[in-house]
């Protein structure tokens, strides 16, 4: 048996909370007696009465007396007084408050390990430098951030081992949780970094159709694989998937880099020690070197991935064969052959558009009718719209995007073929973006059609979480409007529909809608370009 | 490359805090993650040069330099012991103080720029102190500069409202007894009661009677009481009038009482003269913010022990002298930070309005850089009628001001809280981070002279005060933004550097250099 008798000069505390504090102490570990009290005469005799030695205190000293079985118990317990002391709101209270900054917020829930930033340009920086000082990862989905700015997030972030994944960072999943816009695809093991939000998506939903799945999706910001940031955040993107160990394989996707980062890079891939797909979006890819594959399209980047996994489950089922679009077949394992020899990514000219991947050939005729005229093209996926320029350029048809911008109510400017993202700066002030709010886009879709110029509409449709929670018929809506205003002449409309099977918005309720409407109906952009090609017929080609 | 951190948020589960467009967070939300929204607003009030002063200040080594600054100088605070030692005259006991020299409320100001309240307050000193026959040739001799002026932070002294100390007024003294500034000594004159006081401008008959009283009577017989008591520790004091519904600014009524409880054994007992002790205790009795006038020298006594803590950004001085409000931070000590004095927001006696409001002044706003006051709303449920009437506004005050302070004081705890501390040491960054000012509780003074308090309500300093504080702070040295190299060092501190600008002018925006 060991006491404690200790007197804490100058601390006056109410004695009623006292009392249960004390009754807090005697439930510590190995304490038998605890007494705090404030030091008045009162209190000094019952302590004395109670076999305590007689403690020099004055009404305002606080007195704890402990008794228990070991020395170390009783200062335990005497340290722990001062917490009990502090007080505070509990927790419940505390979880109703919104706090008002990162620093407030990561007090009040210790456990939060990322910071998810959509606040106005000029002020991003700053919020992301304060949750790189609360040591917590970021996702950065602002846009307008000076490059400058960063430069020095990024730059930090890698040397505190903390993710930048932005700023202007449309979409991330990590272990299964999705930033930003993202797909509700099944977990699996392609881990994805990429410096394109529609990019990403759009390899997450193949692979989820493919019954692959995703490990983690890391975004990194449009501007990471650009001469000024250097692929600071791609690298450490890369270094952390090569690490971890739920990744097989990885697909890198993003928008023009500068050639210089693109060859440190390769290097990088090269000696991940796993698999690596590249996907250099609206750029014809090199050829595949250094076990290093480099796709032709995002489709074909998920198929690749898709067999590098296979490949390391199975150790064989390679083809060699070189797949044009639409001619997937699924393996008995749910992945189809794919190509991994040089020249896979070069497209043979458009096949026959109906022959799609799995039910996407149902519900159509034999035979698309020809239409004539110019192609639009209105995407609101950035990526999306150059893989479709792409496509097309392949198969001989030149896109251009106008200088003047489309306006609603007006025709369709220039007289050449278009390709338009509608989620640039131009159409995107003072309004969200075209992934939430279609507003503009159904517009020029009812400009298009208003238009005898045009042919040929050919449009995407991003789905998942955070995007417009049911735009299909919107967009139906718009395209049957627009036939409305043409009268006879035929508009053939086209579009993709990004979408995992597991999509708030369900992906095949989305694509009945339009198909309903007309529209043909593609899985991927890729895909939807080769079929608006087609449709164009040969005199469309340039 | 090290991908330990990044490996265990791929590892998971994962936790969101979020900012900004609210749709950008349903992906998260609907997956899984909980999310944990922040109250965005732009920081600095979306001024990029603001931005980037308070990036420099907040962010890297040197935000951490800063922040490890802080909590020094939240720790002397906390450590300091003011104890009510003694009464004494101010010509004797207050460093500075001479013959000819007045002290008043806030930063510095001229007779020309002094407002109704303050000029009246002096004009009342100058007859109390025999420099002046009549009203008008005291106004006549103080307009030639028969007087010299002084803030009374320049001399570790503050005053209520006009905040008035002439030479022979007697004043309590405290001293940091066993605190990290130990034997540094604070001033306060002894609180004149309601009504017409020479604090709010007034100087009949009756103030100047009572200021007589006050200075041959009362003084005496607490100095005779406090010689036999002891010293009297206010902070004890202080944490049980928080608990009995005071915050120790607009309401003093536990804190007054505690002192007539403390004092009075020992007013009795240190004279023969009956009448004379019952004087002094119906004087305490009678006056419910007897106890102000020392929690404002307490307050004075704790922030000292924070100025020229080098680095740190604690505001350690709010003032007013009804004209300007300025504000002073722990590592620039000295220098004044001002801006115009602004209208309170408040309740108006019968027979008054708005329009009869002198700007904010006083000294007591010193409460509210302890923690306490405004910052306390939450201990005082009887006035919540000026912070929006319900006991919930009263917590909510003084949980946000817990977002622009650098932490909480364990020796004032507030049961409605939890028994949580009252939030302390204001911050500059946390201020302009959070667009969030500083709540002060205070008294409302008739503008013109000798009328007296016509209400109470709610001010905060002009935004000018934090943001000069925030570009000076940027600047100074140890705290400007370094592309590389070691983080600052604390030891070389920001005060023997700083130097003062040049004085703004009329305006009353900008700064000034201290006494």
């Amino acid at each position: 048996m060991a006491d404690l008798l200790v007197v804490r000069r100058n601390a006056y505390h109410d004695s009623a909370r006292l009392m249960a504090i004390s009754r807090r102490m005697q439930a510590l570990p190995g304490i038998r007696e605890a007494e705090v009290m404030m030091g008045t005469p009162l209190n000094l005799e019952l302590l004395a009465g109670a076999g305590w030695p007689p403690a020099a205190a004055t009404p305002l000293d606080l007195v704890v007396a402990l008794r228990g079985e070991r020395d170390d118990d009783l200062r335990a317990a005497e340290a722990a007084l001062t917490g009990l002391l502090a007080g505070g709101e509990t927790a419940a209270t505390r979880q109703e408050q919104r706090p008002g900054s990162v620093a407030e917020a990561v007090a009040l829930h210790p456990g939060a390990n990322l910071v998810s930033i959509a606040v106005p340009g000029p002020y991003a920086a700053f919020v992301a430098q304060r949750a790189l000082d609360a040591g917590r990862h970021v996702f950065l989905f602002s846009d307008n951030v000076p490059l400058a700015d960063e430069i020095v997030l990024k730059r930090r972030g890698a040397d505190l081992g903390l993710l930048v994944m932005g700023p202007d960072c449309g979409t991330a999943i990590i272990s299964g949780v999705g930033l930003g816009f993202a797909n509700r695809v099944r977990r699996g093991p392609v881990g994805i970094v990429g410096a394109s939000g529609t990019g990403i998506q759009e390899i997450c939903c193949h692979l989820d159709a493919l019954g692959v799945g995703v490990s983690h999706a890391i975004g990194t910001g449009s501007r990471d694989l650009g001469a000024a940031v250097g692929g600071v955040m791609t690298e450490l993107g890369l270094a952390v998937l090569a690490a971890d160990p739920g990744t097989r394989a990885v697909v890198l996707v993003a928008k023009h880099p500068d050639p210089g980062v693109a060859a440190r890079i390769h290097g990088v891939l090269a000696g991940l020690g796993k698999p690596a797909v590249v996907r250099y979006l609206g750029e014809e890819p090199p050829a595949s070197r250094d076990g290093v594959r480099y796709a032709g399209s995002l489709d074909e980047a998920a198929e690749m991935a898709a067999t590098a996994c296979g490949q390391e489950a199975s150790q064989g089922g390679l083809g060699s064969g070189v797949r044009g679009p639409g001619s997937g077949k699924e393996s008995a394992g749910g992945v189809p052959a794919g190509g991994w020899g040089p020249g896979s990514g070069v497209r043979g000219p458009a096949q026959p558009p109906n022959q799609g991947r799995g039910e996407s050939g149902e519900g159509r005729g034999p035979h698309p009718t020809r239409g004539t005229g110019r192609l639009v093209g209105l995407f609101g996926g950035g990526s999306l719209a150059a893989e479709a320029r792409l496509a097309l350029a392949q198969v001989g048809i030149d896109t251009t995007v106008p200088e003047e911008m489309l306006r609603v109510g007006a025709p369709i400017p220039g007289d050449g073929h278009i390709v338009v993202d509608t989620g640039d700066d131009a159409y995107t002030v003072g309004r969200p973006h075209p992934m939430v709010d279609q507003t503009v886009r159904c517009g020029l879709i009812r400009a298009a059609g208003a238009d005898p110029t045009v042919g040929v509409v050919l449009l995407d449709l991003v789905l998942g979480d955070g995007a417009h929670s049911d735009p299909a018929p919107e967009l139906a809506d718009a395209v049957r409007e627009a036939r409305r205003a043409r009268g006879t002449a035929p508009l053939e409309v086209v579009a993709s529909v990004c979408g995992a099977a597991a999509d708030p918005q369900q992906p095949v309720r989305q694509r009945a809608v339009l198909e309903e409407a007309g529209v043909r109906v593609e899985d991927s952009a890729f895909r939807a370009a080769r079929l608006a090609a087609a449709l164009l017929g040969p005199e469309g080609r340039a | 490359m090290d991908t330990a951190k990044a490996l265990q948020l791929l590892a998971g589960p994962l936790e969101v805090v979020h900012l900004g467009i609210e749709n950008v967070a349903s992906a998260p939300a609907a997956t899984g993650a909980p999310v944990h929204t922040v109250d965005f607003v732009p920081p600095a009030g979306g001024d990029p040069a603001r931005v980037a002063a308070l990036q420099a200040l907040a962010s890297g080594p040197v935000g951490e330099a800063v922040d490890a600054a802080n909590r020094r100088a939240l720790d002397r605070i906390l450590a300091s012991r003011p104890h009510l030692v003694g009464i004494g005259v101010a010509r004797d006991v207050i460093p500075g103080m001479a013959d000819g020299l007045f002290l008043h409320a806030g930063p510095p100001i001229t007779w020309e720029r002094m407002c109704g309240p303050l000029r009246g307050a002096v004009m009342g000193g100058m007859l109390h102190e025999g420099m002046a026959a009549t009203p008008e040739e005291a106004a006549r001799r103080a307009a030639a500069g028969a007087v010299r002026f002084d803030p009374c932070h320049h001399h570790r002294a503050v005053g209520p409202m006009a905040g008035l100390v002439t030479p022979s007024m007697p004043v309590w003294i405290l001293e940091d007894l066993d605190g990290p500034g130990t034997g540094t000594r604070t001033f306060c004159t002894l609180n004149e009661g309601l009504g017409k006081v020479l604090r709010y401008g007034a100087f009949s008959d009756e103030v100047l009677q009572r200021l007589r009283f006050m200075a041959d009577d009362l003084a005496p017989t607490l100095a005779d009481a406090l010689a036999l008591h002891g010293p009297v520790d206010l902070r004890l004091l202080m944490a049980q009038a928080l608990q009995m519904g005071d915050e120790g600014h607009n309401r003093n009524r536990a804190g007054t009482s505690l002192l007539l409880r403390e004092l009075a054994p020992a007013v009795v007992r240190s004279t023969a003269d009956r009448e004379r002790a019952a004087r002094a205790l119906e004087f305490i009795h009678r006056n419910d913010h007897f106890f102000l006038n020392l929690t404002m020298p307490m307050a004075k006594c704790m922030l000292l022990a924070a100025e020229g803590e080098g680095l740190s950004t604690l505001v350690t001085v709010m003032a007013r002298n009804g004209t300007d409000f300025g504000i002073q931070v722990a590592g620039l000590p000295g220098r004044w930070f001002t801006g115009p004095a602004q209208e309170v927001r408040g309740l108006y006696f019968p027979g008054f309005g708005v329009a009869d409001a002198n700007p904010d002044i006083g000294d007591s706003a010193i409460t509210e850089t302890a923690g306490i006051g405004g910052f306390a709303m939450a201990a005082a449920p009887a006035i919540v009628q000026f912070v929006g009437g319900t006991a919930a506004d009263a917590l909510a005050t003084t949980r946000a001001m817990g977002r622009i302070t650098t932490g909480p004081n364990p020796g004032w705890a507030i049961p409605a809280l939890g028994f949580a501390g009252t939030p302390t040491g204001i911050d500059v960054r946390k201020v302009e981070e959070q667009n969030l000012l500083p709540t002060i509780n205070t008294g409302i003074a008739h503008r013109d002279p000798g009328v007296g308090q016509v209400g109470a309500g709610l001010v905060g300093p002009p935004w000018e005060c934090f943001h000069l504080a925030l570009a000076a702070l940027a600047q100074a040295p140890g705290l400007r933004p370094q592309a590389s190299g070691p983080p600052p060092n604390p030891a070389s501190g920001l005060g023997p550097q700083a130097s003062g600008k040049a004085e703004a002018g009329e305006t009353g925006s900008g700064e000034r250099e201290g006494a």
